[in-house]
């Protein structure tokens, strides 16, 4: 299963059901560009993945509580060019709407939060922090002009 | 249809990643439970939710995975947000895959999926923030490892059928040639109808005439020029940069 894309074959009634042991089937969370309710994570999905999938993929490997999923394809832009003026097509995706059951909410964190650095003495960007620091130093006035310019005077 | 797509028991797997497997998987402490602390995600009750449906379990095996996190799965621990650089572990290498055992490796299986679509969103994440997605090269080795995973359980497929029904592909084929005289590998499949009532399989070619064998020297003949103008390519390439840089070379030597 894992490596070959998954067809769904035709059921007939009485045959057994389809399961699936290693799925490929990969989801990405992001970010909703267009502010959504707050229950309502969106995803990417792989192409071939429905709705059923959606929902049972999070609640058996993520055990998380789904209400409703709805889909949409999302059409890749054709007017790409490349450096021989052809045509490049942005690949198409699917995005889930996955609404999660009554009482949960969620909200995209921040993954990139700011940190404190902490330079290496020694480094370049230390030594241009500091350069930078006593070039303004030199760059200011004197506060004991009081913010008199510096055309005026003696 | 495609609503009986059933991973019945696959969630069991998810929740009980053995000892053993722990060591090697990728960057990120499985079972450090509840480190959300300064978490961006609100309150939600899926540690609640995840007991009632636990109550279904029935078979009790030794476990030491954290608690299921649901959603926060998606996003790396906690304490690696915002750094540039994240540890990570070797790849699985297919020696230490095939000493483990099927379930083992359905299990490890599903690690590396979530750990794939954690980092699936945190590239999509970093590209959206046009920010260098911390540590990438571990994409590569989660792909590698699935790969190999895969490898190995084919392995095994393969070795069960040969010894139960003595044929080595799972779907029996043939090698044919087209009407080109190109050879192909045809898989069999069933028919509705008999082979000589179906008109669009009697249709096809399985054969080439005589005629086509000045074509198949010329491509071979092609085939082979590429193959030795790309060769010569390379080895010019690699001679060029011994010469270009040769402490280099001798480096490289033993």
């Amino acid at each position: 299963m894992a490596k070959e894309i998954l067809r769904y074959p035709l059921h007939q009634l009485g045959n057994p059901q389809l399961r699936i042991f290693r799925p490929n089937f990969l989801m990405t969370l992001v970010r909703p560009g267009v502010p959504q309710p707050e229950d309502i994570v969106q995803f990417r999905v792989s192409m071939q993945m429905t709705k059923f999938d959606v929902k049972n993929y999070l609640q058996k490997i993520y055990n998380v509580p789904v209400a409703a999923v709805r889909t949409r394809i999302q059409y890749g832009k054709n007017n790409k060019r490349n450096h021989k003026n052809q045509r490049i097509k942005v690949p198409d995706y699917k995005v889930a709407y996955v609404q999660l059951a009554q009482g949960h909410t969620f909200q995209f964190p921040d993954l990139f939060p700011e940190k404190d650095k902490i330079l290496e003495p020694g480094s370049f960007e230390e030594i241009q922090n500091k350069f930078m620091e006593d070039e303004n130093q030199r760059q200011r006035e004197d506060p004991r002009r009081g913010g008199v310019p510096g055309w005026f005077g003696l | 249809m495609a609503g009986s797509w059933r991973a019945a028991g696959l969630w069991v797997f998810c929740g009980r990643i053995s000892a053993a497997l722990r060591p090697l998987v990728v960057s990120r402490a499985l079972c450090s439970g509840g480190t959300a602390g300064s978490s961006g995600l609100t309150q939600c009750n899926f540690h609640k939710t995840a007991e009632k449906v636990n109550a279904l379990h029935h078979c009790r095996l030794l476990h030491t995975s954290g608690p299921l996190k649901g959603l926060e799965e998606f996003f790396d621990d906690p304490k690696n947000w915002g750094e540039s650089t994240v540890k990570s572990g070797a790849p699985w290498t297919i020696q230490q895959l095939r000493a483990k055992s099927s379930e083992d490796l359905h299990k490890l299986w599903y690690v590396l999926l979530k750990e794939k679509n954690m980092l699936l969103t945190l590239e999509q994440e970093s590209k959206r923030q046009r920010l260098a997605m911390p540590s990438p090269e571990r994409m590569e080795k989660v792909d590698q490892s699935m790969s190999r995973l895969d490898d190995v359980i084919q392995e095994r497929e393969v070795a069960l059928r040969l010894l139960q029904t003595g044929q080595e592909k799972d779907r029996p084929g043939d090698w044919r040639r087209n009407c080109f005289g190109q050879t192909f590998w045809y898989k069999f499949h069933e028919w509705s109808v008999p082979w000589y009532v179906n008109r669009n399989h009697r249709s096809k070619q399985f054969f080439a005439l005589p005629y086509v064998n000045r074509y198949l020297r010329l491509r071979l003949e092609k085939h082979l020029r590429k193959r030795a103008r790309q060769q010569t390519l390379e080895a010019q390439k690699q001679r060029d940069l011994k010469r270009r840089f040769p402490h280099l070379a001798e480096r490289s030597q033993p």
